[in-house]
C-alpha cells in the first residue's frame, strides 16, 4: 500500500476545518504569554525575595519542554480539584511556556531604552505604573516588535502539541482521521503541508509588518 | 514508590535523550554548516533552492515533521529505527536554526576580512577556511550552545514515538502510580537538571564572546 494521492487530498477539507481552533489556541496563547511574560519581567525587574525567586522560575521554565509542561498541568491540576478541558490546559501550558521567552523579549525591549525617560518621569513625579504605562511601555512596543512576531510564529508552530492533549486543532484532526482510516501517512503530511503553508504565510505577514512598523518611526 | 524510586524510575531515560540528542547533533552540525556557508556564497537560484531546504526544516512544526517522517517513509519504502528517524528530524530543525546563524555570522564580517585574503593571493575556499569560518565561528557559538539546549527539550518529543526517554518513562510510573504532582515535578525537574548548566555555559560563552564584536574596528 503506497501513499494515496487521491485519499491524501480527500482529507485536506476535514483537517483544513481544525485551522480556527489552530488560530484560536495560538492567539489565546500568544496573548497569554505577553501578559504573562510582561508581569513576570516587571516583578523581575522591581528586584527583592519577588525578583529573585522569578528570575528562577524565567531560567526554569526556559530550560524544560513544553511537552512535559503540558503533560505535568494536564495530570497535576485535577489533582487539586482545577478541572478544565483539554484546550484550556494547552493555553495555558504554551502560554506558560512562552512568557519565560517573551519576559526576556521585554527586558531587552526595557533595557534599550534611554536612563534619562526613567529620570524624567521621576522628576514629572509620575507613579511607577503610570511611568510603565505612559512612558516605557510605548517606546518599549517598537523594541519588540520584532522578537514578539518571530515569538508569535514559534507558537503557532508549538500549537501541535495540543494534539497529545487530544485537542482538536490540526494535527489532532490529522490523527483522528488516521484512527478512523488506519492510514497515517496520508494525513499527517496534509497537516504538515498545511502548518508549513499556513507558518510561512504568518511569518511573511509578521515581517510585512515589521516594515511598516520601522518605516513609520523612521519618519 | 517513593520519591527516590521515580527520581531513579525517570533517569533511567536519560540515556535515551542523550542518545537522541548526540545523534542529533550528527545530523545538525554538518547541516548547519554546509547549508549556512551555501547560502552565504550562492546567489539567484541556486541560493533559493538551498534557502527553500533550510525553510522546511525551520519554518515545519517539529512534531508534525517527526509523525510524518514516522509514519510516511515506511510507505515509501525507506524503513528507519525510531531512534534514526528522530534524530534526523530533530537534528535537521535545529541544524536549520544553526545555519543562520552561521550565515550571520559569516554576512556580519567586515568586507576587509575577505578583501585582505584576497589581496594575499589566497584562493575563495582558503579565505572561507582559515579568515571567514574561525571568526564567524566565534561570534554564533553562543547560539549554537543556545541551540544544544533546544534539542535536549525537544528530545521529550521521542516519547510519542515509542522511544523510552525521560519523559517516556515518566508517563510509564504515572499509568502505575498515582502520584502526578510528584511525578511530573521530577519530569521538569530532571530537565532543568540537564539543560540549566548548559543554558550558563551560553551566558558565559556570549559574555566573553560579546567584546570583539561591539568594536567593528578592531580597536
Amino acid at each position: 500500500m503506497g501513499f494515496d494521492p487521491e485519499f491524501a487530498l480527500s482529507t485536506v477539507p476535514t483537517i483544513l476545518g481544525a485551522i480556527g481552533t489552530t488560530l484560536l489556541v495560538a492567539i489565546s496563547s500568544g496573548l497569554g504569554a505577553s501578559a504573562l511574560g510582561f508581569c513576570f519581567e516587571m516583578v523581575r525587574r522591581g528586584g527583592g525575595t519577588a525578583g529573585l525567586i522569578t528570575r528562577f522560575l524565567i531560567d526554569f521554565i526556559r530550560s524544560t519542554p513544553v511537552l512535559a509542561w503540558l503533560y505535568f498541568l494536564y495530570f497535576v491540576l485535577p489533582f487539586y480539584g482545577i478541572r478544565l478541558g483539554a484546550m484550556s490546559v494547552g493555553v495555558i501550558g504554551l502560554s506558560l511556556y512562552f512568557s519565560g521567552y517573551l519576559a526576556e523579549v521585554f527586558k531587552a525591549g526595557i533595557d534599550a531604552i534611554p536612563k534619562g525617560q526613567q529620570e524624567a518621569a521621576k522628576a514629572l513625579s509620575l507613579g511607577r505604573l503610570d511611568t510603565i504605562v505612559f512612558v516605557i511601555a510605548p517606546q518599549m512596543l517598537r523594541n519588540i516588535a520584532a522578537p514578539m512576531g518571530n515569538y508569535f510564529v514559534s507558537i503557532l508552530k508549538a500549537t501541535p502539541y495540543l494534539a497529545v492533549l487530544a485537542v482538536p486543532e490540526m494535527l489532532g484532526r490529522a490523527f483522528d482521521v488516521a484512527s478512523e482510516t488506519y492510514r497515517y501517512a496520508e494525513p499527517l503530511t496534509v497537516a504538515g503541508i498545511l502548518f508549513l503553508a499556513l507558518a510561512l504565510v504568518i511569518s511573511r505577514a509578521v515581517k510585512r509588518l515589521e516594515l511598516r512598523l520601522f518605516k513609520d518611526s523612521s519618519h | 514508590m517513593s520519591l527516590l524510586d521515580i527520581w531513579l524510575g525517570i533517569l533511567q531515560g536519560l540515556g535515551t535523550t542523550a542518545k537522541v540528542t548526540g545523534y542529533g547533533l550528527i545530523f545538525a552540525v554538518p547541516f548547519a554548516l554546509i547549508f549556512g556557508v551555501a547560502q552565504y556564497l550562492t546567489t539567484g537560484v541556486t541560493r533559493f533552492f538551498i534557502t527553500a531546504v533550510i525553510e522546511f526544516w525551520r519554518s515545519s512544526a517539529v512534531i508534525i515533521l517527526l509523525f510524518v517522517f514516522y509514519y510516511a517513509l515506511p510507505i515509501v519504502g525507506v524503513t528507519l529505527s525510531a531512534m534514526t528517524v528522530s534524530a534526523m528530524v530533530l537534528g535537521l530543525n535545529a541544524g536549520g536554526y544553526a545555519s543562520q546563524a552561521v550565515r550571520a555570522g559569516l554576512q556580519a564580517l567586515e568586507r576587509g576580512q575577505k578583501e585582505a585574503g584576497m589581496a594575499l593571493g589566497l584562493s575563495r575556499p582558503a579565505i572561507l577556511v582559515l579568515i571567514e569560518l574561525p571568526q564567524a565561528l566565534v561570534a554564533m557559538s553562543p547560539t549554537f550552545i543556545n541551540q544544544i539546549m533546544q534539542l535536549v527539550k525537544a528530545t521529550a518529543l521521542v516519547s510519542l514515538v515509542t522511544l523510552t526517554d525521560m519523559t517516556f518513562r515518566a508517563k510509564e510510573i504515572a499509568q502505575t502510580e498515582y502520584k502526578p504532582v510528584m511525578i511530573y515535578t521530577s519530569l521538569l525537574l530532571a530537565f532543568f537538571v540537564v539543560c540549566y548548566p548548559i543554558a550558563l555555559l551560553g551566558r558565559w560563552v556570549e559574555a566573553r564572546v560579546k567584546p570583539g564584536r561591539g568594536s567593528p574596528h578592531g580597536v
